[in-house]
């Protein structure tokens, strides 16, 4: 038979002001099964906790129904007293008087009736509790961070530097991202190279980081603190231990002609690359779309003037498995080029570019050496126009949200260029200027009305070229829609941030789930930001949403912190209200029927097949097995079981359905 | 049907099969038949008359548990086979599917690819007098149509012949003997009736052949399988047919309608 002790807190007044919480202890000590029931103005406090803690003892309660506030707030505290007082913790029970009760209703005798009937049904619940354990879970402490930009090389080096192992992924030659495409980086103008390259170096010599580049995830399983992940390491076709990195074969490579990704088209490489002179590591890959030997079966030029005979031509793809006990999923962003926008004429007129291309033009590695030239002539620009929310806060184009950064860098465009080309005219067309950061607003002030930069608040309709130059044609709305006419040398257009190609597959093959956009999805905006729904895989940077540097890092190392956390204990402790497949007596009698429909149903491959043996070894029947590691108790699978062959510890149907019949059998 | 006869008994001679699942002639319509031998196979028969659904036998452990079976498989049964493997109760190493055509004639599948390929390409035979009966029950007022089903499901005593007779009720423990706690009303009541055809349809939703063996093998007439023929159409017009896509109501896709969600 139960001993149930009912505990019911005023919080203070927050619950006690509107139901009458002496009645509602009252009532509940007339149920069946209650044993005690007291009611108290602060439970959770210290004298709260030993009130529960005595009526445990003396009057050796089975459980425990404490009507407080929300579970998320207190329910581990009056776990760890029920603990102390030598209950198990799982036979303690929360029911919310306060978020579904008083706080949303006027003081009456319903409201009264509402909590009595809310501890009723909790009392009932309670009484089919049955103690559980704790599930422990071995952690593998080495980190998978996937995508070397500054995202990835913070967050691996905070991992590395916490003393655990880190395998870090890049799909690229070289890692650095878009961190190391950038000029000068606002609201500092610091150079973003001279910051960036010894991070790079940094994680190429750490002794706990692996870095694989040119590398891609190729699958995924497992759960947190045991994860498998196959990593393809694609063929380079020259080998980094005997390359030294001289330069010879670059240097003779006979394809010139193919447009750099580093300088964003507005340069141009070789078959055989490095994808900029700093690269870490700074040896060489062959592309082989480009490469005349993998195209026509000849050349091999590289292989003849290779000092250390480093050339591999046509090794395969390798696969390495890795087991790591958690990921952080760091894989960048992109920009849209905006081809879409056939009213701005970009990709038909040479001289309308990205603002990353812009970037390239500024930046000293670049293909001008930091001088602004535009591509079309090399001729130095004498006014250029520079769009923001070109494609951002455009729902008609499908990107509904602000890409954040573009406000700050356009400021940072206008500004370099007025500083690089002396007498030279700048206008910004925008629709706000979004400077919320520290120093942010300062320095777009700064563009403005030191630097000269022309705001013009109001959209750029039509870009068209006539007599060499570019026609911008746009409205000025603080001056009544007055429309503006631009003889522009250069366009420079603040093109959205999208999300990286590649992200949905990746998204899927992790099972991470993500946004209309494709960006990765945290499990809470706020009080999550770098988790994600699935346990052990974090998120940082801008896979989440377009993201400046400064919150990049940060959340870079919120997710390292979270890692570390993780890699803290040896054993992972999970709450164990997760999904049993029953088991009456013995194995085979076991009511599931194997058509593992569950299995399609868990959104976190939670379940497994277990073979079902005879005393001779042969399989009797395959029937479905949950993984309690991966298992969240999300109940999917219980509401797809057609025998009921699935529950949910502590919230199994038996006892859910003795709390609505307790809701609906109100005496 | 002199080829059905003669195929099986070549499968048979060749000791392909263990046990053959057909039928014979009964006193007024075909019934179901279990071969053993090359000598039994010449009573098999398949005509337009032959009722059921024959793959409700593929399940059961006590008449073939561990042999190698033999079918005749009319569309429906094609169809609930292929569900069946979907939800892994069949190995296709221990069956032979003869497919039956309304011509009569014999298509003979090797391996499961082949039956999905030939479900995906075939006709399902018409159901045209159950499309009336639908359309005169949805031209019902809600009150109306719900009287309708409290009068049908007042006469069923729940003897359980609609899930015998069912290849997708194979569950060894089924919902309505879960006693803890009891989902349902076990005892004979209009309302206990109707929450366990509810039960029983939703839990066919998606994989239900259509083929109507449980309103058929209803011995009082109750025209139970309009519900689960209703649960088929509205499925397939917000999830695709089943047999394309795999268990549908178990399987997430990204472009799921979301419709429901207001």
């Amino acid at each position: 038979m139960s001993k149930i002790g009912v505990f019911v807190c005023h919080c203070g007044e927050n619950i006690s002001a509107t139901v009458d919480c002496k009645k509602v202890a009252e009532e509940a000590a007339k149920l069946t099964g209650v044993e005690v029931s007291l009611d108290y103005k602060y439970m959770c406090s210290d004298p709260g906790q030993t009130i529960i803690k005595e009526a445990i003892k003396e009057k050796g309660l089975t459980g425990v129904v404490v009507a407080a506030c929300s579970p998320r707030m207190h329910e581990p505290t009056f776990r760890k007293a029920c603990a102390e007082a030598g209950l198990n913790p799982f036979m303690c029970e929360m029911t919310n008087l306060r978020e579904h009760c008083s706080w949303v209703h006027e003081k009456n005798d319903q409201t009264t009736e509402k909590a009595i009937d809310l501890v009723r049904m909790l009392v009932e619940k309670t009484k089919l509790n049955k103690p559980l354990n704790e599930i422990k879970v071995p952690v593998s402490k080495k980190a998978l961070v996937i995508g070397g930009g500054i995202a990835g090389i913070q967050a691996s080096l905070d991992i590395a530097n916490a003393g655990h192992q880190v395998i870090l992924v890049e799909k690229e030659a070289s890692i650095g991202g878009h961190m190391s495409q950038l000029s000068e980086t606002f609201p500092t103008l610091d150079c973003s190279q001279c910051i960036l390259t010894p991070r790079m170096v940094e994680v190429a010599q750490h002794p706990n980081i692996t870095l694989y580049n040119y590398a891609e995830l190729e699958s995924l399983d497992g759960f947190i603190g045991n994860f498998k992940a196959t990593i393809r390491l694609k063929a380079k076709s020259v080998d980094p231990k005997a390359c030294t990195g001289c330069g010879a074969c670059y240097n003779k490579c006979p394809k010139k002609k193919i447009p750099s990704e580093f300088n964003e088209g507005l340069g141009m490489r070789t078959a055989i690359y490095t994808p900029f002179p700093q690269a870490v590591p700074n040896k060489p890959v062959i592309d082989k779309e480009n490469c005349n030997y993998y195209k026509n079966g000849k050349c091999k030029i590289c292989e003849k003037v290779c000092p250390t005979g480093a050339i591999e031509f046509d090794k395969p793809d390798e696969f390495v498995t890795e087991n790591v006990g958690a990921i952080v999923l760091a894989t960048g962003f992109n920009v849209l080029k905006p081809d879409f926008f056939p009213e701005y004429g970009y990709g038909q007129f040479k001289d309308v570019i990205t603002g990353l291309q812009f970037e390239r033009l500024a930046s000293a590695s670049g293909p001008t050496l930091g001088e602004i030239r535009r591509p079309s002539d090399g001729k130095v620009p004498q006014k250029v126009v520079f769009i923001a929310c070109a494609g951002s806060r455009d729902p008609a184009k499908g990107i509904p949200y602000c890409s954040k950064i573009c406000c700050m860098y356009t400021a940072k465009h206008a500004m370099l260029y007025q500083h690089k080309v002396h007498g030279g005219e700048s206008t910004v067309f925008y629709m706000d200027i979004r400077a919320g950061g520290k120093n942010y607003e300062e320095f777009v002030r700064r563009a403005i009305e030191e630097d000269g930069a022309n705001y013009v608040r109001g959209r750029v309709a039509r870009i068209y070229e006539k007599d060499g130059k570019l026609i911008v044609k746009g409205v000025d709305t603080l001056l009544g829609a007055k429309p503006v006419e631009i003889e522009a040398d250069m366009v420079v257009l603040a093109s959205a941030g999208v999300a990286n190609c590649g992200a949905e597959e990746l998204a899927q093959k992790m099972h991470v789930s993500y946004d209309p956009y494709k960006f990765f999805a945290e499990a809470h905006p706020k009080l999550k930001p770098v988790e994600t729904n699935t346990a052990g895989i974090y998120l940082c940077g801008a896979c989440q949403a377009p993201k400046d540097i400064p919150d990049t890092v940060a959340t870079a190392s919120g997710a390292a912190a979270k890692v570390i956390g993780l890699f803290s204990k040896d054993e992972l402790t999970r709450e164990p209200l997760v999904a049993v497949v029953n088991r009456i007596a013995s194995h085979d009698v076991s009511t599931c029927v194997g058509c593992f429909m569950c299995q399609t149903a868990c959104p976190y491959q939670a379940i497994e097949r277990e073979e079902v043996k005879n005393r001779a070894g042969e399989v009797i029947k395959t029937v479905a097995r949950v993984n309690p590691g991966l298992c969240q108790g999300c109940g999917t699978c219980v509401s797809f079981c057609r025998s009921k062959s699935i529950d949910i510890q502590g919230f199994s149907n038996e006892q859910m359905y003795a709390e609505v019949l307790a809701v609906l059998n109100t005496p | 049907m002199a080829e059905l006869n003669s195929k099986v008994k070549e499968l048979f001679e060749k000791d392909l099969i263990d046990i053959f699942i057909g039928y014979e002639e009964g006193t007024r319509n075909p019934r179901p038949y279990f071969a053993y031998s090359a000598q039994d196979a010449d009573n098999l028969v398949f005509n337009d008359k032959c009722q059921g659904n024959l793959a409700v036998y593929l399940t059961r452990k006590d008449l073939v548990g561990g042999k190698r079976v033999g079918i005749s498989a009319s569309y429906f049964a094609l169809k609930s086979i292929s569900q069946l493997f979907d939800e892994n109760q069949l190995k296709e190493d221990l069956l032979i599917v003869l497919g039956m055509k309304e011509d009569g004639s014999i298509l003979e599948f090797k391996g499961l690819d082949e039956i999905r390929t030939y479900l995906s390409e075939a006709k399902a035979p018409s159901k045209q007098k159950d499309d009336e009966l639908l359309k005169e029950l949805s031209e019902m007022s809600q009150a109306e149509r719900w009287q309708f089903w409290s009068d049908e499901l007042s006469k069923c005593f729940k003897c359980y012949a609609c899930r015998a007779a069912c290849p997708m009720c194979y569950c060894t423990k089924c919902i309505i003997e879960v006693n803890r706690p009891q989902w349902i009303q076990p005892w004979i009541s209009t309302q206990g009736n109707m929450e366990w055809q509810i039960n029983r349809v939703m839990h066919m939703a998606g994989r239900c052949s259509d083929c109507g063996s449980c309103g058929a093998a209803c011995p009082i007439g109750i025209p139970i399988h309009l519900l689960t023929h209703m649960m088929t159409k509205t499925v397939a017009a917000n999830f695709g047919e089943s047999n394309e896509q795999g268990n549908v109501l178990s399987t997430f896709k990204p472009d799921d309608k979301e419709n429901f969600i207001l």
